[in-house]
């Protein structure tokens, strides 16, 4: 969504209002329509069991659910046939086995469902509603940190223009009476003495001053320069901080893995996370696991982006299956260490018990398309193991590591000394040394 | 006011010449000679000039910069379908099995992604696996045959010859010729002969089996590049069985060798190694007694307690005189004519035998059948049958018929045979008669090649149909009766290859691909044996090793005619000359089928040190009498001396080998590969001054001979001429003695050993007179000494008892120097191969090397005795006996905790870590080479140059995209201008440490090895954890052999040694 001018807040209400009664005359008739109890116990129930396998209005594993009731008419009895499909097609009807071919020979799991409760999903079905568009609700784009405050560099242009005026026109004020002054001594009118030389004058007369303010603009410029260089990625490190590279698939962190939202957990993706030092890049297959029957986005952007993930797994997804044709996901790397550094994600998720969180930050809550949150560098690595307390309590690894320390006097003297801040850290274990990390 | 004055330049101008002025228009006058100038040669080259290169120059540095202004992009691929095992960044581990006609062993092969990078042998399974320390021996040609995988130069698909030229062909296409020629072929009762080395798998017997089905006239000849022929034919004519006994040297109490390599080259080496090392270490229970006698110091000999120089021509004698004094003392039949010269010897080494009756065992090298007989009979009456050596389970290894191969070169030249299919062998290169063997292939009709390259013999073919790397293929092996090894593929084909196997299948009509093919053939034969057959096979996949019914050791009745034997080896070697050449296969390059692999070549041979080359081996003596360049170094080139034999010359450089018999000459086989331009891989060639391509070495097969139907490796009189030229060899080690710094080797005699006294004879601790009164006499004078290792003059780092400290412990005992250790580590650490020229420079980049020393006659005791100068005694020092004593000593980083490198770094590049490891960060180095002076041991190396550059493309692996496969995504690769050194494999540390944690338990002594660990199969050396008190190498360093080199430093080092202990009677003086 586009950011909100201050324009547009201001007929924010009316325009509220407007859409509440649209939506209202819209529902009106279907309200009048829709048995709403039966729709959401219907609704309740095909999520529960059906939609895993079928879709309302689409094909899936099996047929879609929209005007089941309607085929079958005088063709069977489509009660027994959901209840269990295995036995019904022994029966021989011939509608029944027609399906069955037609669907790959898929068999449905058996259904301890009621004829009311078949009744309720197949109502949801007849008179199913797609949900509203998900552009308007879903924060696909929302800004960050609240509403922006303007930015100060205008006000600070105007006043530095301002000045400037002033100036000027006290100069040529002063130029002037100095002009009247020297005339009225007699020695004829000043040359008006252009900026330049005047500044060269001032220079020449104040040396100290003059190189003191140019060593300053020198070194700001300078700085600018080095800081430019860090933006555009030369050295790396700090101003990389917020690398966002656009990715071939719009995958949206925050729908995915959004407490509010999907909230899938993060290593059901990234399943390597506490097994390498690679957290990994999902596998197209991973994806495939809820987007074979999840093919419609919140939005038709969404739905475009679904399809490049069938493209990438050669998934047909009118004919459910896959044709074998793959072609690799290229994504653009994110978090870029240098090659001399060895960070292991299984050490820090599964020992230390670290939050991907805590150097990935608020991915899952603010992170449409993921960005390097951690300025990632070493500083920033060995702050963090200088304050971290090690996760020793129950792990043998360390229980054997404090029995060596209590049995040894140079053992005890080591110990008395990490314990002096009352708490042991990364760094008193080691956590600063070279070889941790570089190898 | 406007001057009105005009000046004029000339008078033409004053007179206003018209046809002057009017030239005068354009500034230079004359046209422009552009054509001229164009024209002209000398301009030719240069189309830019002056003002044209600045503005290239500035648009160029400006592009630059500007290209440079862009945050790279760094894509990320993952799999579309990820393979269940895979997880990236974990290394999978595959067991497999190594088998190559020579080496025998059961492997694990690491991979990262999918790709094999790693070679270790089977802690598990296997013939080459000591079951008491769980570790699989191997040797460095097996670790570095990971390399050969990715050799650029291998074939990508099958050739066709068309003339002289080869086009691709289609794998079809290829099938349908040569089973339609093979069909006439054999339809008109032409003969099709297979040649391949020993063959030992199920799998191929089969294949071939179906194949001489359909191909009535098929034949099978089994040809061993280094042949045993003499060894199998003796078994036969002794025991009715042609066969390689297998040996148990576990057993063995007294192992005599004679001119027998059998822990480099000599029967399957990877089970002799681990089964000799085992019975080396000193115990209580006695160590084994090993007597060797041969005429060049090999790696076997450099092991021995005993060992006397002889020349090949003695081989005989020796056998004689050791077969009539065990025949003596056991009442068997002399065969006369022991000789006098070698009496006192074998005197002894029987008496040795004789003690240990059933208990030892008579190793022989030779390959000549007579000689062979008359070691039987020794073997027989010392009743060792049944004990230290099987004949009942022998080995299936080397059974190549070396009859067999004679007859069938001659019956290619005769045009005798319809169709030749070459697998796995490099005739064109090995045979004795090579030129033979070439003009008969020229008059076979079909000749097809398995060959991975395009070798000597495959370039010879009218096809070659590549063969998979056994890396990327199904195998099974059956090396011995109820032992069977399965062989599975760790890679996809990284090229169109096939199975060689396969291509016969479908040449008789089964188009079945080789998996299944063994898997059937396993299946069937699984269950005939009952139980769930495919539940035994995947076991045996994963185990790699399947084993079987074991024959009972049944009577062994010796048939054999010693006394024709004794008389027709003595026939044998009639007409000995003055110069007596031996030709033998070295430890890295073997047979020649490694000459490619650019490991093995910068592995230093653990005698000669010599990388790069082979050379003449000639006692020290002989190299002075001739007047040749006795000292090799950068400078310093060996002289070359023209070998010449029965219309073979051979010109090679001259090294003094010390410990070679006097008279006696020793070549390296496997050098002189591609002679003739042929591509038999990367690193095969080196390049001269013009960028030709030059064979590594020179080939010493001609040599070889055919003696009394087996081939023969010595040749009794050769004639040697010095040709005045010199060539450079590159030497790693160019000190040959130890000069008596007992500080570095500590070695004693098992009598003394066995006093239990380490700290008063051999191994005293190093003391340092302190100013403080110790010894309590009231005085403080040159009396009151401390040990070193009590002095501290920095801060210690704590270390006991906090966290880990990470240790290695390397018994000088147990190492047999094979350098398995040494390429093991250039595989887990990236280490990059530099090349000759750079070696010659001592820049080897090595971070473990294998110190060989020679003991030297001259001691200071015997200078102190005999009033020898200072002088003069190291002068003496310095040359290695005539028969010399070796001990080989791994060094690799010490990981001092007061490290000398660490107070001279500048910048902090080289820390101590609190798991006492000495670390180097790479890029924190500056190159000052502070920390490479200062380090007593030599063990930091500098990146002189970036070696992955085309400078280095011809040896570097990691040059060319394929090569660089090989590399260990888990350690960093060095840039130029950085140190660096052995890191403990600090990534298998760290990786080891994370599953303990993960698991949240202690980490388990061996459950993190070090390359170097992990590859000594003979148990040498030892990695683990100090602070645990229950650790190996705990134990080891509190073991009474312990020290520490150099200990007089104080540098406290975290690698121990384990002093050598020779079997010797006597008792040897020690200076405390």
């Amino acid at each position: 969504m586009p950011r909100p001018s201050r324009i547009s807040t201001l007929f924010a209400g009316p325009r509220q209002f407007f859409f509440a009664l649209f939506l209202l005359l819209a529902a009106a008739p279907l309200t009048a329509q829709v048995d709403q109890a039966l729709y959401d116990q219907g609704q309740k129930i095909f999520k529960g069991n059906c939609a895993s396998c079928h879709k309302v209005d689409k094909k899936m594993t099996g047929p879609a659910l929209q005007g089941a009731r309607a085929r079958w008419e005088g063709k069977g009895d489509i009660y027994a046939w959901i209840r269990n499909s295995t036995a019904y097609l022994k029966t021989g009807n011939a509608y029944a086995n027609q399906i069955f071919a037609e669907y790959n020979k898929s068999v449905m799991t058996p259904m301890a469902l009621t004829d009311a409760e078949i009744d309720a999903v197949l109502y949801f079905a007849d008179n199913y509603a797609p949900p509203a568009p998900a552009g308007g609700t879903t924060p696909v784009a929302a800004p960050v940190g609240g509403p922006q405050t303007a930015p100060a560099w205008p006000w600070l242009l105007i006043v530095a223009l301002l000045f400037a005026i002033v100036w000027m026109s006290l100069r040529g004020v002063k130029n002037q009476l100095r002009s009247a002054v020297s005339e009225a001594e007699g020695h004829g009118p000043v040359a008006n003495e252009t900026w330049w030389v005047s500044l060269k004058g001032w220079a020449w007369r104040n040396k100290a001053w003059a190189s003191v303010i140019s060593l300053l603009i020198l070194s700001y410029l300078v700085v600018q320069l080095w800081n430019w260089a860090f933006v555009i990625g030369v050295y790396g490190g700090d101003q990389v901080q917020h690398y966002k590279p656009s990715q071939p698939i719009a995958f949206n962190h925050t729908l995915h893995a959004g407490k509010d939202n999907l909230n899938i957990n993060c290593q059901y993706c990234h399943n390597s996370a506490e097994k390498s030092k690679h957290a990994g890049i999902p596998t197209a297959n991973v994806c495939m696991n809820c987007h074979q029957a999840v093919n419609v986005g919140r939005s038709e952007a969404g739905t475009a982006e679904i399809q490049k993930i069938y493209a990438a797994t050669g998934w047909d997804a009118e004919n459910n299956r896959y044709t074998g044709v793959e072609k690799p996901i290229m994504w653009n790397k994110v978090h870029n260490l240098p090659d001399h550094v060895y960070f292991s994600h299984a050490t820090h998720v599964a020992v230390g018990k670290i939050e991907c969180q805590k150097c990935h930050g608020p991915i899952d809550e603010k992170m449409d398309v993921a960005e390097q949150w951690a300025p990632l560098t070493m500083g920033w690595c060995i702050q963090c193991h200088g304050e971290t307390e090690v996760q020793m309590a129950g792990n043998g690894y360390y229980d054997e590591v404090h029995r060596r320390l209590k049995e040894n006097p140079i053992g005890q003297r080591e110990l008395r000394k990490y314990l002096e801040d009352e708490k042991i850290t990364v760094k008193e274990l080691g956590g600063w040394e070279c070889a941790k990390c570089h190898y | 006011m406007p001057s009105t004055k005009r000046y004029w330049q000339d008078l033409a101008q004053l007179d206003q010449a018209a046809d002057v002025i009017k030239g005068r228009e354009h500034e230079f006058q004359a046209p422009t000679p552009l054509e001229e100038v164009l024209g002209d040669r000398s301009f030719q080259g240069a189309s830019t000039d002056r003002r044209d290169f600045l503005k290239f120059l500035g648009f160029g540095l400006g592009a630059a910069t500007l290209a440079a202004c862009e945050t790279p992009v760094v894509k990320s691929i993952p799999y579309v379908n990820k393979p269940e095992e895979i997880v990236p960044g974990v290394a999978n581990w595959y067991a497999s099995t190594y088998y190559d006609g020579n080496d025998f062993a059961s492997i694990l092969v690491k991979t990262r992604e999918a790709r094999p990078i790693h070679i270790k042998g089977n802690p598990r399974h296997g013939l080459n696996r000591d079951p008491q320390l769980d570790k699989g021996s191997i040797n460095s040609r097996i670790n570095s045959s990971v390399l050969s995988l990715y050799d650029s130069m291998r074939l990508q698909g099958p050739k066709k010859r068309d003339g002289e030229n080869w086009t691709n062909a289609g794998w079809s296409e290829a099938d349908d010729a040569i089973s339609g020629q093979l069909a006439t072929i054999a339809g008109q009762g032409g003969r099709i002969v297979l040649l391949t080395p020993t063959v030992i798998s199920p799998s191929i017997v089969a294949a071939f089996t179906a194949f001489k089905a359909k191909y009535a006239t098929a034949e099978h000849v089994q040809y061993d590049p280094i042949s045993y022929h003499g060894v199998t034919t003796a078994n036969m004519r002794s025991f009715g069985r042609r066969a390689m006994p297998g040996y148990d040297l576990t057993q063995a109490d007294v192992v005599v060798g004679v001119d027998c390599d059998f822990l480099s080259s000599w029967g399957n080496t990877t089970e002799h190694t681990w089964q000799y090392a085992r019975r080396r270490r000193p115990s209580d229970a006695g160590m084994s007694k090993h007597i060797q006698f041969e005429a060049r110091m090999s790696l076997t000999g450099a092991n021995a307690d005993e060992r006397t120089a002889i020349k090949p021509s003695e081989v005989t004698n020796i056998v004689i005189s050791l077969h009539d004094h065990v025949a003596k003392a056991t009442g068997g039949a002399a065969v006369g004519g022991t000789d006098a010269s070698c009496d006192a010897a074998t005197a002894h080494a029987a008496e040795n035998l004789l003690k240990a009756r059933g208990r030892s065992v008579v190793l022989c090298g030779s390959n000549n059948a007579d000689v062979q007989v008359l070691v039987n009979s020794i073997n027989m009456m010392l009743g060792n049958y049944g004990t230290t050596i099987d004949l009942d389970n022998a080995s299936n290894l080397f059974q190549g018929d070396d009859a067999a191969v004679a007859q069938l070169v001659k019956d290619l030249e005769a045009g005798r045979v319809g169709a030749l299919l070459i697998a796995g062998v490099n005739p064109a290169y090995t045979l004795p008669e090579t030129e033979a063997f070439k003009a008969g292939l020229a008059k076979t009709g079909l000749t097809v090649s398995f060959s991975g390259y395009a070798d000597e013999t495959a370039s010879l073919c009218g096809w070659i149909l590549p063969d998979h790397h056994y890396l990327e293929s199904w195998n099974d092996f059956n090396p011995k009766p109820g032992h069977y090894a399965v062989a599975q593929p760790t890679i996809n084909p990284l090229y169109s290859t096939r199975a060689w196997g396969e291509s016969l299948t479908r040449w008789c009509g089964q188009y079945i691909n080789w998996h299944d093919h063994v898997k059937g053939v396993w299946r069937a034969r699984l269950e005939a044996q009952g139980g769930n057959a495919d539940e035994r096979w995947y076991q045996a996949v994963h185990d790699g090793v399947l084993v079987g019914f074991v024959n009972a050791p049944g009577a062994v009745t010796f048939a054999g005619d010693v006394n024709a034997a004794a008389a027709a080896a003595k026939a044998s070697v009639q007409g000995a000359g003055e110069w007596e050449l031996q030709v033998y296969t070295s430890e890295a390059i073997g047979d020649g089928s490694h000459a490619n692999n650019p490991w093995l070549q910068e592995m230093p041979d653990p005698i000669t040190k010599l990388t790069w080359d082979n050379a003449l081996l000639m006692a020290p003596a002989d190299v002075e009498r001739l007047g040749l360049n006795r000292y090799i170094g950068q400078e310093h080139p060996a002289s070359v001396c023209k070998v010449a034999v029965n219309g073979v010359e051979v010109e090679l450089p001259v090294l003094a080998a010390p410990g070679q018999k006097a008279g006696t000459l020793a070549v390296a086989l496997g050098y002189g590969r591609g002679a003739n331009g042929e591509a038999v891989g990367r690193a095969a060639c080196l390049r001269d001054d013009d960028g030709k391509p030059m064979p590594v070495g020179r080939n010493a097969y001609p040599f070889t001979v055919r003696s009394g139907g087996a081939v023969s490796y010595d040749v009794l009189s050769v004639s040697v001429t010095p040709t005045g030229a010199t060539y450079p060899l590159a030497l790693t080690q160019t000190h040959l003695t130890d000069m008596e710094r007992h500080s570095v080797v500590k070695e004693t005699t098992f009598a003394t050993w066995a006093k239990h006294d380490s700290q008063h004879t051999y191994n005293p601790p190093h003391l340092l007179a302190v100013h403080e009164d110790v010894n309590g006499d009231g005085l403080i004078n040159a009396l009151d000494k401390k040990p070193v290792t009590q002095i501290d003059l920095w801060e210690e780092h704590p270390v006991e008892g906090v966290g880990h400290r990470w240790g290695l412990s390397i018994d000088l005992n147990s190492c047999i120097g094979c350098g398995a250790c040494v390429t093991a580590c250039n595989s887990e650490n990236n280490i990059p191969v530099v090349g000759k020229d750079e070696v010659r420079r001592s820049r080897e980049m090595h971070w473990l090397r294998i110190d060989r020393y020679f003991n030297s006659d001259m001691t200071k005791a015997r200078a102190a005795e005999e009033s020898v100068g200072t002088i003069a005694m190291y002068t003496a020092m310095e040359r290695p006996a005539e028969n010399p004593r070796v001990v080989f000593m791994p060094v690799m980083c010490q990981h001092c905790n007061h490290a000398p490198c660490e107070t001279v770094c500048p910048v902090a590049a080289t820390t101590h870590s609190n798991e006492g490891l000495n670390q180097m960060s790479y890029n924190r180095c500056i190159g000052t080479r502070y920390c490479a002076n200062n380090c007593p041991y030599k063990v930091r190396r500098f990146n002189w140059f970036n070696y992955v550059t085309e400078k280095f493309g011809q040896v570097n692996p990691a040059w060319d995209e394929v090569g660089r496969m090989v590399l260990n995504p888990d350690v960093t690769v060095r840039a130029r201008g950085v140190i660096e050194k052995c890191s403990l494999c600090v990534q298998s540390i760290q990786a080891g440490k994370f599953a303990a944690k993960k698991a949240g338990r202690p980490v388990k002594d061996g459950d993190i090895e070090t390359a170097c660990s992990a590859a000594c199969g003979a148990g040498a050396i030892i990695f683990g954890d100090l602070n645990d008190t229950n650790s190996r190498v705990r134990n080891l360093s509190q073991d009474e052999r312990s020290y520490h080199m150099l200990e007089e430093l104080g540098v406290k080092p975290n690698v121990n040694y384990l002093a050598k202990v020779r079997n010797t009677e006597a008792e040897e003086a020690h200076h405390a």
